[in-house]
């Protein structure tokens, strides 16, 4: 049943441009991100291993994703639910035996490849501008494949989180409202201490950060609390996994 | 008679709220039942519950002869189109890529859906965007979506809504036409001259309740109609102790079935008041229906 309903959602996503989506906010990322690699003061440091140039540029990418992916999964999660508000698609599947939680789980996954194919392009655009622009070091491809698989990790909960206050509730605004006041969190909390980023979902952006400044100017390489990181993320799936039961059992649509 | 849809005291209340009250309907196989009522009667809840969207408070239902519920759905609606509240379609899609998710969803062959689509006349159609069809397309395009999987039950919830005459009469003529072919349809309205005109066995809801269930004779026999008395001496037979409201031709009684018909004439031939004519006022269906639903009004 849910291959054919990822069929489904892979069908209904046609004109939703969710590919083009992606891509600005790829080239919104990758343009912010790397504006710096064009200063003097940067490029100084391109062939110095100590003044960090790569370590930098994926500072500066943390930075940016914070501010961008929440509004990105907020936009991709509500623009995918509301057909179905509109469409009348959840009585429309319930008749066909498919409920409301079972569509959201696909639409899960359908929009999960799209975030992962986006973070996976921001990385690799990231590193290809860099060498580029001249940084002659190795680049860290650990580190930032460590920080890319989290900020994946930290997508797709949100994105569950997302998709179950879309379908709950018809008005989209919301849910964007939701994601914006979430990227202003996930980048104050890059700028607060390390408990702040736990304290709520958003915080997490900040909290998977691979590096973080100490004493002014000097880069110190971090990783979240793994307990706190795993709790985070089987808690996101534990509820979602549940939400969508509940929307399954309830009656009619689930708003 | 063979019935496709029964139930048995199905009831459905939302907290103190009672929204349908022991509900016992026989929807007869291979006819037009016509669902009327006025709005918020109660007939989508009803037809939600009819295909396990809504669960029943209280109450069974039977549907092609078996139980259906949430375990039995499943093997039921396939056999089952449905159109409930405004006609499914995303509107970023055309027809076409619609018709092909509902193809996906439902497992059918793609000769299926383009004999629901002929049937419902939107072939030129296809390749629009579903957000630039008129109301009438889309609730068109619904149809096709619920005839698709060749059901033996169509349940549909006011598909007349927001048609204009033309495309009212001709899904009239297409729900007729699928009852000749063996196909039981189920339609709801609140417009009486809708339903008139295209059921055989009505089913009218007022309040939640199931105040009427037969053919549209059994109503007309059902709901008796005022009598006329025509008489030269109205004030006569009105001093004599009558209730009844004056007209033209003499007196007006309303409620008079056969046996108090005979008992009134036997009074006025007591009291020697002249009669010249007895006859039943000529009703529309609309009437019988306002008499019945206590002139809840139909809209």
């Amino acid at each position: 049943m849910i291959r054919t309903a990822v069929d489904l959602e892979v069908r209904k996503t046609r004109r939703m441009r969710v590919w083009a989506l992606c891509l600005v906010m790829v080239v919104a990322v990758v343009v912010l991100a790397g504006m710096s690699l064009g200063s003097e003061a940067t490029r100084a440091g391109f062939a110095d291993p100590d003044a960090r140039p790569w370590e930098r540029l994926l500072l500066n990418h943390v930075m940016v994703a914070a501010m961008t992916s929440p509004i990105l999964v907020a936009v991709l999660a509500g623009r995918q639910v509301d057909i179905e508000h509109q469409g009348q698609g959840w009585t429309l599947a319930r008749t066909a035996g498919m409920g409301p939680g079972l569509l959201c789980r696909a639409k899960a996954l359908v929009l999960g490849t799209a975030l992962v194919s986006t973070v996976v392009a921001q990385c690799a655009l990231l590193i290809l501008a860099g060498t580029v622009a001249g940084i002659e070091p190795t680049p860290p491809l650990l580190l930032w494949g460590r920080y890319a698989l989290c900020l994946t990790a930290v997508h797709l909960a949100l994105m569950g989180l997302h998709l179950w206050l879309a379908a709950r509730v018809d008005n989209q605004l919301v849910g964007l409202g939701v994601g914006l006041l979430g990227a202003f969190y996930a980048v104050f909390s890059l700028l607060m201490p390390s408990w702040v980023a736990y304290a709520l979902p958003w915080g997490y952006y900040a909290a998977i950060s691979p590096l973080r400044m100490e004493g002014g100017d000097r880069l110190i390489e971090s990783q979240p609390d793994p307990v706190l990181f795993t709790l985070f993320l089987g808690g996101a799936a534990v509820l979602f996994l549940t939400a969508c039961r509940r929307l399954d059992r309830a009656e009619g649509g689930p708003a | 008679m063979s019935h496709v849809i029964t139930t048995e005291g199905l009831t459905k209340a939302y907290g103190s709220r009672t929204v349908v009250d022991s509900l016992d309907l026989r929807v007869p196989e291979g006819r037009v039942y016509g669902f009327l009522g006025p709005n918020g009667s109660g007939k989508s809840t009803t037809m939600k519950m009819l295909l396990s969207l809504v669960r029943p408070t209280r109450g069974e239902i039977r549907v092609l002869g078996r139980p259906m519920d949430r375990r039995t759905r499943h093997e039921l609606t396939p056999l089952i189109g449905s159109l409930i509240e405004s006609p499914p379609g995303y509107g970023h899609l055309t027809g076409r890529e619609n018709m092909a998710i509902v193809r996906r969803m439902l497992g059918l062959s793609e000769r299926r859906v383009e004999r629901a689509v002929a049937t419902v006349r939107l072939r030129d159609q296809m390749d629009k965007p579903v957000r630039a069809y008129s109301l009438g397309m889309k609730q068109r395009l619904g149809i096709a979506m619920a005839l698709a999987r060749e059901p033996r039950l169509l349940i549909l919830d006011e598909p007349t809504n927001g048609l204009d005459p033309a495309g009212i009469e001709e899904i009239r003529a297409l729900l007729v036409s699928l009852a000749g072919e063996g196909v039981t349809v189920m339609v709801s309205s609140h417009l009486l001259d809708e339903i008139d005109r295209m059921a055989s066995v009505l089913g009218i809801l007022g309040q939640g309740r199931l105040i009427f269930q037969g053919t549209r004779e059994e109503l007309f026999d059902r709901s008796a109609p005022d009598l006329i008395v025509e008489t030269p001496e109205p004030e006569r037979a009105l001093a004599s102790g009558l209730s009844a409201v004056r007209v033209r031709e003499g007196l007006r009684l309303a409620g008079r079935d056969g046996g108090s018909t005979a008992a009134l004439v036997r009074h006025l031939v007591h009291h020697d008041v002249p009669v010249h004519g007895l006859r039943r006022v000529e009703r529309s269906l609309e009437e019988v229906f306002m008499d019945l639903t206590g002139r809840e009004g139909l809209s």
